[in-house]
């Protein structure tokens, strides 16, 4: 799990001195998107279409959800052309 | 192997030349248009654009809660009878100070085309240099799911309510972007969420355009919640639209419309209003009306597009 950190860039008006709000969106979740690395092609197809921009890639080979972040939409499992990510119920998880 | 692989990758990564301005967890709802598109929108065009924006589903995450903030852009949060109207003001300080600076003023379909219509057309026609991004979800969302303008025939909302006196909105939807384009600004376009390399390459020409004057992008954007489409299903309809021309893609550079793709052969409006829960009391001749509008704004929009490329447009004093 990422913790959200401070951005370089500073907007003419903003403050970046105070850290960003950010919510456990992770919580939201009823459903975990689970990558099958083999099967993966590397398109970046979920990671484009994730709202959350959350599918991150892990040693430029496949890619990887933030699940401190993910709320379990799941574009990214019904967009992958090769069906390499499914969506699996979070009571099967343990935390 | 992993070279192999990375050769593959999808081209609108070329285009997210810079860094996601928002924090990870930010308050909209799982499988949100809008979200996808308002990160999208400062990865392409960069972090230093100025965005304002009315009272929307945008405005809970653009403005900030308390005294805290979701992002890292500068935002100016406008009432809705005016936004396009305090979008040119920051506009005109920028020309004036001599600071390179793209606002873009991102508003919903409801300050766009019924609301804000009024001083969005002011703009426009007194070309001035910005960009105006529309997100259509065919409905005041935020505020509970009310009709508006772009709101399609037959569509339910708490205002249009499905029952025994009423069957859905009983009036057609408005074309905005065509509207736009009419006004003959510098550059008008439709994009949605399911061809996001056409939209990068829309919100790059519009940056451009936006030095010559008025720049108007109408995006596609479904809500999950307020229509009834399952989360996972958002691209699925905005790719469906396309497909079915309910949402046809085009850009119009000073008017002159060209359709940027082409569906040869395009499926029934059926295909794509069966996976909308809003829909589903349509009877066979309710559809019949919703295609034969469809089919209407598509026979018109090709018909101006083969007759702007024949005629001239007048050439003006300045140029």
């Amino acid at each position: 799990m990422s913790s959200n950190k401070l951005f370089k860039h500073e907007g003419p008006w903003s403050d970046a001195n105070d850290p960003l709000m950010c919510s456990d969106t992770g919580d939201w979740r009823s459903k975990r998107p689970v990558v099958d690395k083999d099967r993966c092609i590397f398109c970046g197809f979920c990671a484009i279409y994730c709202p959350i921009q959350v599918m991150e890639m892990v040693e430029n080979s496949y890619f990887s959800p933030d699940l401190g972040f993910c709320k379990g939409c799941g574009i990214c499992a019904k967009e992958c052309p090769k069906d390499a990510i499914s969506m699996m119920p979070e009571g099967d998880f343990e935390k | 192997m992993i070279e192999k692989k990375k050769g593959k990758m999808t081209k609108v990564m070329d285009y997210l030349k810079h860094e996601d301005p928002f924090s990870k967890g930010v308050a909209f709802c799982p499988g949100c248009g809008l979200e996808l598109l308002i990160r999208f929108i400062p990865q392409v065009l960069g972090n230093d654009i100025v965005i304002t924006g009315t009272p929307s589903c945008s405005a809970p995450v653009l403005l900030g809660q308390n005294s805290q903030s979701w992002h890292k852009l500068s935002y100016f949060g406008t009432l809705m009878t005016g936004a396009a109207a305090n979008a040119t003001g920051l506009a005109r300080y920028y020309r004036k100070a001599g600071i390179e600076n793209t606002v873009v003023c991102f508003n919903g379909d409801g300050t766009a085309a019924d609301i804000g219509f009024g001083n969005l057309s002011g703009a426009a026609e007194r070309n001035e240099p910005f960009i105006y991004i529309c997100y259509d979800n065919e409905g005041y969302m935020n505020t509970g799911i009310q009709k508006s303008g772009t709101t399609p025939f037959g569509a339910t909302t708490t205002t249009t309510p499905f029952g025994s006196a009423s069957k859905g909105k009983n009036l057609r939807r408005m074309n905005l972007a065509l509207k736009m384009a009419m006004h003959k600004i510098p550059y008008a376009a439709t994009a949605t969420l399911s061809d996001l390399e056409d939209l990068a390459k829309k919100l790059l020409k519009a940056k451009e355009a936006k030095k010559r004057g008025f720049a108007f992008i109408h995006v596609f954007a479904p809500c999950p919640t307020g229509w009834g489409v399952a989360p996972e299903n958002t691209i699925e309809v905005c790719r469906r639209a396309v497909k079915t021309n309910y949402f046809p893609l085009w850009e119009a550079e000073n008017g002159k419309i060209k359709m940027t793709r082409t569906v040869r052969k395009p499926k029934p409006v059926s295909t794509y209003t069966k996976i909308i829960k809003k829909f589903n009391h349509l009877n066979e001749a309710d559809l019949q009306i919703l295609q034969d509008d469809v089919d209407y704004e598509y026979c018109i929009l090709g018909g101006l597009s083969v007759l702007e490329a024949e005629c001239q447009l007048p050439v003006s004093a300045e140029d």
